[in-house]
């Protein structure tokens, strides 16, 4: 059998993100010094350590010293982040929306699809625009059915790991770290190119008053 | 408690019993439709002061106290109102301590007693009436606003209860139990009611109250968060809409690369099977039975629906080549069935001059007999001439069989 910290390090080094709730032992394990320098030791044999997002919530594996080879992988990882924002964040707000307690999507969050499922199919808004996010090419779907067109995205998620779904005979979803990893490249941008997007969509709300 | 106002009391009781459908509706509703309802019940209700007018032309409405009482009782979370008058009360139970004393003083122990039960009411009332407020902060705190939609009306609410908090913790101020204790003077009771049992409840009460304001400030900034988190999900869309050429830097570009985005590639990939290995057998096995071998008919020749051509000539001579025994076996019966007369399988074959092997001959007969229907063997009896074997009991050697109608 496999050590858990065998199995920390095939997470790590498979591409994997850790967090409380995708991989609670894991987490844990890390949270001790001693495994954290451990496994850290052993990842920088390989000029890679652990890294951390979100205040230390999510953790994955990163290069150590970037080079040639290293910088072509992160640019081509960074193309796929930056190209799949707009469909996710799109994703989200849709989410957040049709669930009605506006309380954004976190680690832990829980996603009933029949629930979203209805609510969307009683809105035409909401209909045109799961019809949008599931036409990128991120998702790619083809249906025009509001089922498949839900199901084909959270089947894309739980591949890219964003969901996980622990009971595969259930339509229930959790809202892994990653999500909150999305979250805070966006908010990277948001701060290094000073694009200022709360206020931006605060004042959107306030004319929308006005008018 | 003197008689009538017992009566009265249980007569007002009875009547919130009776009409309890129409307080609840009153209660839910928020006013009473009066169409829908008896005139005479209604006044009745007005009289006994559970209904009340606002103003001519309004609708009925409930009296604040009832309401009170019903949302005491039932754990609304409507009810956000605290009734924080603890200086009043003071006063009050200053004042009855007061009257107490004097009581006592003039050895009037009738009436300190008296006295002394108003006051525990009242001190028990100000100690309950602050922590059904403690309760109702929680009940809120508990359930995150629960009761209000957006993220907005939550802060709101939050501030309101903060606002609660703060002034319920300026009441507590009010308390001076160096007062109290003076007043309460060398009194065995008094001291238990003002000192020992406030003072009590006085700590628990504060205590419960800092809990719930940072629990408050917890709330307030998750809601902050969120708040902050869907409006920046907006302005990501609203940014996109208004510079639809708007591409993110390429930060993996930059010389010192931000650690958000320095994930390595993932290098490890499912390890390759060992055949060899004698402890995965059993499982490789397992994985090769459940293998499905599919074939697919190639369907394109057999095409169901062409044409296809037949003629109409007569159908061409079969000839079916009859066994020379065969024949002969069914000459054999014929002529026992047309002669009627008993004949042995040899005398037969000698007769015909049948070149066929005499031990095959019989066992051709025998077959021949066995092969007919039961029916038809009924017609025949067949007789078989032969010894029984010198060495192996009971075995039978045949040396000729006789065939004849029944």
């Amino acid at each position: 059998m496999i050590s858990l910290q065998g199995q920390v390090l095939e997470t790590l080094l498979s591409g994997g993100f850790i967090c409380a709730t995708s991989n609670e032992l894991a987490f844990n394990f890390l949270q001790n010094d001693d495994n954290y320098q451990s496994v850290e030791q052993q990842l920088n044999l390989m000029n890679r350590t652990i890294a951390k997002a979100c205040e230390g919530e999510v953790l994955f594996c990163a290069y150590q010293v970037i080079d040639e080879g290293e910088r072509r992988v992160v640019s081509q990882q960074f193309r796929e982040i930056a190209g799949s924002l707009l469909p996710l964040v799109e994703w989200l707000v849709l989410v957040q929306e049709t669930k009605g307690d506006n309380a954004p999507l976190s680690q832990g969050s829980v996603i009933r699809l029949n629930e979203i499922q209805s609510v969307i199919e009683d809105t035409p808004a909401f209909c045109e625009q799961l019809a949008k996010i599931a036409r990128y090419p991120l998702f790619n779907s083809t249906s025009s059915a509001v089922d498949a067109q839900l199901k084909l995205i959270f089947k894309r998620l739980v591949e890219q790991e964003y969901l996980l779904r622990p009971n595969p005979d259930t339509q229930i979803y959790l809202v892994t770290g990653k999500i909150d990893y999305l979250f805070e490249v966006i908010r990277f941008i948001d701060d290094t190119e000073n694009l200022h997007l709360a206020e931006q969509a605060q004042s959107a709300i306030e004319q929308g008053d006005l008018l | 408690m003197s008689q009538p106002l017992h009566t009265s009391g249980v007569k007002f009781l009875k009547v919130l019993a009776k009409h309890a459908d129409l307080i609840m509706t009153a209660y839910l509703s928020g006013r009473i439709n009066e169409l829908d309802f008896d005139s005479k019940t209604l006044e009745k209700l007005i009289e006994h002061g559970i209904l009340w007018r606002p103003e001519p032309g309004e609708d009925l409405r409930l009296r604040s106290s009832v309401r009170t009482l019903l949302e005491q009782n039932l754990r609304d979370e409507r009810n956000r109102q605290l009734d924080a008058n603890v200086g009043s009360k003071l006063a009050t139970i200053k004042t009855i301590t007061s009257h107490y004393k004097e009581a006592l003083h003039h050895h009037n122990y009738a009436e300190s007693e008296v006295y002394m039960e108003d006051l525990t009411e009242h001190v028990y009332g100000l100690v309950d009436s602050m922590k059904s407020n403690v309760r109702n902060l929680w009940r809120r705190i508990h359930n995150e606003f629960g009761y209000v939609g957006s993220i907005h009306a939550k802060i709101r609410e939050n501030e309101l209860a903060q606002t609660q908090l703060t002034e319920m913790r300026q009441q507590l101020e009010m308390f001076h139990f160096d007062e109290l204790a003076q007043l309460a003077g060398s009194a065995r009771e008094l001291r238990r009611l003002l000192v020992v049992h406030l003072q009590r409840s006085h700590s628990e009460i504060s205590q419960e109250l800092s809990l719930a304001q940072s629990k408050l400030i917890d709330l307030l900034g998750k809601f902050r968060e969120y708040l902050d988190r869907s409006q920046m999900l907006k302005g990501f869309i609203l940014h996109h809409q208004q510079y639809p050429d708007y591409q993110v830097n390429d930060y993996s570009q930059l010389h010192n690369v931000p650690a958000l985005f320095k994930q390595s590639k993932a290098i490890l990939k499912p390890a390759a099977i060992d055949v060899n290995n004698a402890e995965h057998e059993q499982l490789l096995g397992q994985m090769v039975s459940q293998i499905k071998q599919i074939r697919h008919q190639k369907s394109e020749k057999s095409d169901p629906r062409k044409a296809q051509s037949f003629s109409l000539d007569d159908i061409e001579q079969v000839d079916i080549i009859s066994n020379e025994i065969k024949q002969a076996v069914d000459d054999y019966f014929c002529q026992i069935i047309d002669t009627g007369t008993i004949e042995s399988a040899l005398e037969f074959q000698q007769k015909q001059q049948l070149d066929i092997d005499s031990e095959v001959w019989i066992y051709s007969v025998i077959n021949g007999f066995y092969s007919l229907t039961l029916e038809e063997q009924d017609f025949f009896e067949v007789q078989t001439h032969g010894h029984v074997h010198h060495e192996f009991n009971g075995n039978y050697i045949i040396e000729d069989v006789s065939l004849g109608l029944r």
